[in-house]
């Protein structure tokens, strides 16, 4: 089954660059008046108790939430496997490498998140943090944006497929 | 809060006071992937898939790539459905360049060849293991408001991973002492 949101098809295709940009800009903007980052938010609270950032964070959880219950309620249609947990169960939201068991998926959740947490922290910043800062002028955070660009490109070429291949052979997934 | 009006002298400055909030842009910001969701879905897939710096940077990276090397590297469907693939992060480049030029916030900084290294190898590398999970941290929290427990468990481990980061940089830190 296809999802049907409030545009039909023909019209959305058209429209996705253009609300996205949009978006992207408001997002923009408000990031770079509040310095919103993530990884941050967590970092400033172990090290210094402050919440600032932190509840900004939890805020976008909660918001989330409250956004796609409330407009799942309306258009239930255009959000079709909300609440996640209880239509689609432990399995993941499509993003990560297809193909794997919930188990592959955990594993690499955890590992994932452990070397993203990590990298954030020791690089000062998540990475909207960085593409902010690149939008300041800071040259550091131009070359992870660049980073981040050829890692995508080698993440699909190559990493995944090893992935999947690497976890199916060890017989995990 | 009326103290707050009192002392900003312009409507620009108000809504300053505002945007320079951090619960301000996650709790719109959260409520706007939702709205994102309902105009694009019909465009395709995936759900929960309103905001992320990683995912969206990889479906225009990757659009990209392919176009000039003539390869066919998949990313999101949506992406490969619309007429150009989500470009929330070019918005976010342009927003944040606005925003920093008219507080007068733009300044050029440079720093050494070998810190370009380290951050052009961390981007590289934060990529690669957010791709892992399916998601920056911005997605991981839209996926766990969506109802996801394994992006519940990727917020968990990127908990773990600042605790191991701030562990490592302030020995570091004590070393240099």
């Amino acid at each position: 089954m296809v999802a049907v949101g409030w545009l039909s098809k023909n019209v959305a295709v058209i429209a996705v660059p253009i609300v996205t940009i949009l978006f992207g800009i408001l997002v923009g903007w408000l990031a770079q008046r509040s310095a919103f980052c993530s990884i941050g938010g967590f970092r400033d609270y172990f090290m210094w108790k402050q919440t600032r950032l932190l509840f900004g964070y939890l805020a976008l959880i909660i918001g989330a939430f409250i956004g796609y219950l409330v407009f799942w309620l309306i258009t239930p249609q255009a959000f079709e496997h909300f609440f996640w947990l209880l239509t689609s169960g432990l399995t993941p939201i499509p993003g990560a490498p297809a193909g794997l068991t919930v188990i592959g998926y955990v594993i690499l959740a955890i590992i994932g998140g452990i070397a993203v947490g990590l990298i954030g922290v020791l690089l000062g910043g998540c990475p909207l943090r960085q593409v902010v800062m690149t939008s300041e002028g800071n040259v550091k955070a131009l070359l992870f944006v660049v980073g981040m660009c050829i890692g995508a490109v080698v993440f699909t070429a190559w990493i995944s497929g090893w992935t999947v291949a690497l976890l199916k052979g060890l017989g995990i997934a | 809060m009326d103290e707050i009006k009192a002392n900003s002298d312009s409507p620009i400055s108000c809504l300053d006071t505002y945007a320079r909030n951090p619960l301000i842009l996650g709790l719109l910001v959260g409520v706007l992937v939702a709205v994102v969701q309902g105009l694009l879905i019909s465009a395709g897939g995936p759900e929960a898939y309103g905001f992320c710096v990683a995912c969206h940077t990889r479906d225009i990276a990757n659009a990209a790539f392919n176009s000039v090397a003539g390869t066919k590297l998949p990313y999101a469907p949506i992406s490969q459905n619309a007429i150009l693939p989500v470009l929330t992060v070019i918005g976010v480049l342009i927003g944040a360049f606005i925003s920093a030029k008219f507080y007068k916030e733009f300044k050029t900084k440079t720093a050494s060849a070998g810190s370009y290294i380290w951050y052009l190898l961390g981007g590289l590398f934060f990529m690669v293991f957010a791709l892992f999970m399916g998601g920056c941290p911005y997605r991981i929290a839209i996926r766990v408001g969506y109802g996801d427990v394994i992006a519940f468990i990727g917020l968990l481990a990127i908990i773990a991973g600042v605790l191991v980061g701030i562990k490592i940089a302030t020995t570091m830190a004590e070393r240099e002492e």
